[in-house]
């Protein structure tokens, strides 16, 4: 009886270890660009009457394990992240402001901290909407440039479309400030 | 009593086809650089072949009778540039005996390849040295027939006869096992 048990308690420790291993070594696989980085885009008034100006915003949340070149990566090499719209007719780029990155030190650079992105960061757009903008529904198509890694290894660099949709409306049309705690934190650039 | 026969029994059966399921996997392990893969697995290596720098063709056929560590990697991939001294020491080390590794880059132009493989130093136990060893272009079409990657870097070693050995998905962490691989099958 004790020999049985004892067999038992032993094929069940090696059982579970066995899985151990296993599961450890599934979840250091590296994941797809599409799991790992995840966007959501918001515009900053509702609607956006001409001759406003307002702000878009896409959100980037990063999967745990994973970073991203920031904007300023720490070398010419390394491929920063970028967001690039392609404005439609009476809507201005103003300005594009990235967050600041964090410096952080990795197995395979040891020696050397990148500033990188990691968690969510917020990427924002100051825009102005022209007397020529159509008035109505329209989008900013966006394109997310970023490369991502993780501990060991990196995925290629990809280019993310975003969409951010909006109304514009008449010169002096009332507007109502929308998403406030995006919007609302300082921006850096 | 039985009851725990039964359940040890249990345990066993479990326990066996596990392993088994382990072992019979495939005859082409992937490793940790530092973390492993489920893709499919390949035990001819594919008919590919290569441009290298100077637009030449290079298929990887024609390193046929040496043992190849084929390293997709990218400029832009820091865990890349961390193994290259590893990549560098094999080369000077076993490139006498039958070995060679084969970089693939991945960037979408070669132009920043170039001046990287002649310009760049890295440390090698102490010395300087710029890549020692033959650098191709890759593209996507080369990357599906190696099975897709799934990160950046990852090698394949391929053995004499062109039979795929093993694939590494991320950056070695040390030239330790990698150097027993390939020493095993020179």
């Amino acid at each position: 009886m004790n020999l049985a048990k004892s067999f038992f308690c032993l094929a069940i420790l090696a059982l579970v270890s066995f899985g151990g291993i296993v599961m450890a070594q599934e979840s250091s696989t590296p994941k797809s660009a599409a799991e790992v980085v995840k966007t959501q885009p918001y515009v900053s008034l509702d609607p956006v009457p001409r001759g406003k100006a307002f702000e878009a915003a896409v959100v980037v949340h990063i999967a745990e394990g994973y970073h991203m070149n920031s904007h300023k990566p720490s070398d010419t090499y390394l491929i920063p992240t970028t967001l690039t719209p392609k404005l439609p007719a009476g809507i201005r780029l103003v300005d594009t402001m990235y967050p600041q990155g964090s410096l952080k030190k990795f197995a395979f650079s040891p020696d050397k901290p990148l500033d990188v992105y990691s968690g969510s960061v917020t990427l924002r757009l100051k825009l102005a909407a022209q007397d020529t903008a159509a008035i109505g529904a329209t989008t900013i198509p966006m394109i997310l440039r970023y490369q991502a890694c993780n501990n060991s290894a990196c995925l290629p660099p990809v280019k993310v479309p975003v969409t951010a949709e909006l109304r514009v409306a008449a010169a002096g049309s009332a507007a109502k400030s929308v998403h406030s705690d995006i919007f609302a934190a300082p921006a850096h650039n | 009593m039985n009851r725990v026969y039964s359940a040890f029994l249990s345990a066993i059966v479990i326990l066996v086809a596990a392993v088994g399921f382990s072992g019979c996997k495939s005859s082409t392990s992937t490793t940790a650089g530092s973390s492993s893969g489920t893709a499919a697995p390949l035990a001819e290596e594919p008919n590919v072949t290569f441009k290298d720098l100077q637009g030449n063709n290079v298929a990887l056929s024609s390193l046929k009778g040496k043992v190849v560590l084929v390293n997709f990697w990218g400029t832009w991939c820091e865990p890349c540039r961390g193994e290259i001294p590893i990549l560098i020491a094999m080369q000077q080390k076993y490139a006498d005996k039958g070995f060679t590794v084969l970089g693939v880059a991945t960037n979408d132009d070669e132009k920043a390849v170039d001046p990287f493989i002649h310009n760049t130093q890295f440390n090698v136990d102490g010395h300087q040295m710029t890549m020692n060893y033959p650098i191709v272009m890759g593209s996507d079409d080369i990357s599906t027939k190696f099975g897709g990657l799934l990160g950046m870097p990852t090698s394949f070693l391929i053995s004499r006869d062109g039979k795929i050995i093993k694939r590494y998905i991320g950056a070695f962490a040390n030239a330790d096992e990698i150097n027993k691989q390939v020493e095993s099958h020179l």
